[in-house]
């Protein structure tokens, strides 16, 4: 199949690129490797949340942040994507929220502290409405309310943490647990259950009837997980709000996240909608290269495999999921060029053994020139008309520094910049 | 020491995906349409990758809840890791109604072109009972299908019977692509044969009407109607048989189906679940029509003199479409032509998934899936609805009240195919 650009990937970085694209009036089309990354992180937008891995001191203005990581570390991705990149990435998402009809807050002038679940406060720089009623900085106390028979949010954990960390004492941060109407103890059930109950007005008002009941303060904040409504986004939320009568904020739970469902449904619904073609199921691999250029990739279609044929060509991918890279016991290969991007001796040699430590498999990835094209491990370009965007970048690990998102919208705006000009 | 067992192993990557490749991430869960509108249904995750690892092929199988699965295939379409989610539920399917037998409903929806062929040699006595309030009635009672599920209407002329009767094209259609001309050997698939006979005349039309010589070699039932009724045995029976009909073409014959269900079971299932040998070959073989048309496109071999057609459509991308992983070939066609406004409906399936929906414990849920859609098409104004699978067209038009038509029936109008 020819196509104009092919954008390879599924998160956010492929969808920034993608609507990049479209609105530059060309006409992508978005090879799906599978589910993304956005159902499985936090669904906030996350630009630079702290300077480094060891500080514990969150970034309050995330773009002047940048700035310096980008003067600090020249090599990063950030560095490489640019900080134009990332202001005008954020100004096409914020636009194309707004046009798919989400209602979100925040800009890179300042970073939202908001929960987690465990009650820990995280810098988040672009939210959605749902969340924002969290923010720390705001003086409302907060009462956490989790759910019988649910687990995947403890909201007496969530207030001791919470507790300890805000600093503003005990009868700040409270803890409750309702029982759910049809959600009896002993039934299995996940966060999409309990999603798609709250779209039910009955059900929803017999919560907030419950709620109301057991809250003896008028002046408190409500802090739920995430499943308030499956699709509808903001609108739920919203109608809950009024039926309790307290701001209630959502907090994003463990994968499935529903608000990353929310979000992804949309955009991806949005972008087909407005007329980009997306191809599902078919991971890609083997760029075939002439003359320092990609021909075409190869995509894994039902009964054979599929050349597409582009003019150029963006692997906005990010790790051994979906299908980035592949790693065996000493090597990790790119599946497009084959290229070794690690070596080990042993496969030990990829992990720390502490969970909450920079790991180094992480960081494994695509070695690219300065217009985020791949290159050898000599240095020398792979082929001048392919972008990397998004994680799949060497050198690159957002969990310490909690600047996923914001790298993701840089690097894939940085992409289809240089896609239409190759 | 685990060490020295680790150096022993090579460097390879494995290529299939087992059910250990599973993460767990649940987002075949996020994306089933059955389990986003029931809670009885636990989702592929836990009925596919999780039950696997502790199914025993000397034990009983468990088959609770397997039926509720309604193969749309949304769960590997989403699966980041490649994971035959399907596939572990219909051989633990399959396995289950070996060892307690079969209930007379799998084997009737299993065996449609047995029924097909009885109801096309009675095609008015058929289509009557099938409207029959009182034999729907006893139907729902006695085979459990559901009485307001409308059956498809049956014809006495098969596109077989047709075809064999057509006049052959004079030479003069057929443009010369080099030295040979392109051949292909039309699937017709039970549904053209039996209920929808145009469908085939207008894909042998717009074929030929592009110089390409059409046969239409023999053939069984795909087997998908067995597969998702808990019969993987008659389906490897069917396949087995088409495998051996298709491979005997020569080489250069491109074959096409216009059923988007049927042609995956030949370009994927037959090779993956069924294992039938000599699938895979047959497999790299066959094209979709709408792939076809477009590939012939692309090589400049289309013949682009359309008629305008002005007419405002929607598109209903089929789930099982998705699954082929060649993109919407259809809307791009369709753009093509001069006059055509198409514009996709996105609200995933439509929840018939073929015979799942005319199950009479089904039919709600599977209308429950759909309402999204027909809402959507309610919404939109449009009156009809393209969609290249027959049963989505069934559901479409029984669910929001339009008009539906393969989108073949576009493109052979702009052909002047009345």
């Amino acid at each position: 199949m020819k196509a104009d650009i092919a954008v390879v990937g599924s998160g956010l970085a492929a969808l920034v690129a993608t609507r990049t694209l479209q609105q530059a009036g060309r006409t992508p089309v978005l090879i799906w490797p599978g589910l993304s990354s956005l159902y499985f992180t936090y669904a906030t937008v996350d630009v630079l949340g702290y300077a480094d891995d060891t500080t514990a001191q969150p970034v309050e203005q995330p773009e002047a942040g940048v700035a310096q990581f980008i003067a600090d570390h020249p090599e990063h991705p950030y560095a490489i994507a640019g900080l134009d990149a990332l202001r005008s990435g954020t100004d096409v998402l914020t636009e194309w929220l707004r046009e798919a009809g989400f209602k979100w807050q925040g800009s890179l002038s300042r970073n939202l502290l908001l929960p987690t679940a465990i009650g820990t406060p995280k810098p988040c720089c672009l939210v959605p409405d749902s969340m924002a009623a969290g923010d720390l900085g705001r003086d409302e106390p907060i009462v956490f309310c989790g759910f019988s028979g649910y687990e995947d949010f403890v909201p007496e954990l969530a207030a001791s943490n919470l507790t300890r960390a805000w600093g503003r004492g005990d009868r700040w941060v409270r803890a409750l647990r309702l029982a759910l109407p049809g959600f009896e103890p002993g039934r299995l059930f996940t966060s999409i259950d309990l999603a798609r109950s709250f779209e039910n007005d009955a059900f929803r008002r017999e919560v907030a009837s419950s709620l109301r009941a057991v809250l003896d303060d008028s002046t408190v904040r409500i802090g739920m997980p995430a499943v308030v409504g499956l699709t509808h986004d903001s609108d739920v939320h919203a109608r809950f709000e009024s039926e309790i009568g307290h701001p209630v904020f959502e907090i994003p739970t463990l994968p499935p996240s529903v608000l990353g469902l929310r979000l992804f449904d949309r955009l991806r619904k949005h972008i087909q909608e407005t007329g980009v073609e997306m191809i599902w199921a078919a991971p890609a691999h083997d760029a075939e290269l002439s003359d320092g250029r990609c021909r075409r990739i190869h995509l894994k279609s039902a009964g054979r495999d599929q050349p597409i044929e582009a003019r150029s060509y963006i692997l906005a991918l990010e790790d051994t999921v979906d299908g980035a890279m592949r790693a065996g016991v000493h090597n990790v290969v790119d599946p497009f060029f084959h290229q070794v991007l690690a070596q080990h001796a042993l496969p030990t040699e990829r992990t720390d053994e502490s969970l909450f430590k920079p790991q180094p498999f992480a960081s494994i990835g695509y070695r690219v020139t300065n217009r985020q094209q791949p290159t050898a491990s000599d240095g020398t370009t792979l082929a001048a008309n392919v972008f990397v965007a998004g994680g799949a970048i060497a050198g690159y690990d957002p969990v310490g520094t909690k600047s996923r998102g914001g790298l993701a919208i840089a690097t894939g705006y940085r992409a289809a910049k240089e896609a239409m000009a190759a | 020491m685990i060490t020295d067992e680790i150096e022993t192993y090579s460097d390879t990557v494995e290529e299939a995906a087992p059910d250990e490749a599973c993460t767990k991430c649940t987002a075949c869960n996020t994306v089933c349409p059955v389990a986003r509108n029931t809670e009885i249904f636990r989702g592929p995750k836990y009925l596919g990758p999780e039950s696997e690892r502790y199914r025993d092929p000397l034990e009983a199988a468990v088959t609770a809840g397997l039926d509720l699965c309604s193969g749309c295939k949304l769960c590997e379409v989403t699966c980041p890791s490649q994971v035959t989610i399907q596939e572990y539920i219909r051989r633990a399917q399959n396995k289950g109604a070996q060892e307690k037998g079969r209930t007379l409903r799998d084997w009737v929806l299993g065996h449609t072109r047995l029924l097909s062929r009885f109801g096309s040699m009675t095609a008015p006595l058929a289509n009557f009972g099938n409207r029959n309030p009182l034999v729907r009635l006893v139907m729902e009672k006695v085979i459990g299908v559901h009485r307001k599920r409308p059956l498809p209407r049956y014809q006495w002329l098969t596109f077989e019977r047709w075809f064999k009767r057509k006049r052959a094209p004079t030479p003069t259609v057929f443009r010369e692509r080099g030295k040979e001309k392109r051949t292909v050997a039309y699937f017709s698939a039970c549904w053209v044969n039996f209920n929808e006979r145009r469908l085939g005349e207008m894909v042998v039309h717009v074929l030929e009407r592009n110089g390409v010589a059409v046969t239409v070699p023999k053939q069984e039932c795909c087997g998908i109607p067995a597969v998702v009724n808990s019969n993987t045995d008659l389906a490897r029976k069917y396949g087995m048989e088409n495998v051996k009909s298709l491979s005997a073409l020569p080489p250069d014959v491109d074959i096409v189906a216009s059923s988007t269900s049927c042609g995956l079971m030949l370009k994927h299932d037959y090779d993956h679940l069924l294992e039938i040998p000599g699938a895979a070959a047959v497999g790299a073989r066959v094209y979709d029509i709408c792939e076809y048309l477009w590939m012939l496109h692309e090589a400049g071999e289309l013949s682009e003199d359309f008629e305008q057609v002005q007419t405002r459509v929607l598109y209903h991308a089929p789930c099982h479409l998705k699954s082929h992983g060649i993109g919407y070939p259809a809307m791009r066609l369709l753009r093509l032509i001069p006059g055509v406004v198409v514009e996709e409906v996105d609200e995933g399936c439509c929840g018939i998934s073929g015979t799942y929906g005319v199950k009479v414990e089904k039919y709600d849920l599977s209308m429950k899936i759909g309402s999204r859609l027909f809402e959507a098409v309610k919404a939109a104004g449009s009156d009809s609805v393209l969609a290249d699978c027959e049963t989505c067209r069934m559901q479409v038009e029984h669910g929001a009240g339009a008009r539906s038509a393969h989108p073949l029936e576009i493109v052979a109008r702009a052909y002047g195919y009345r």
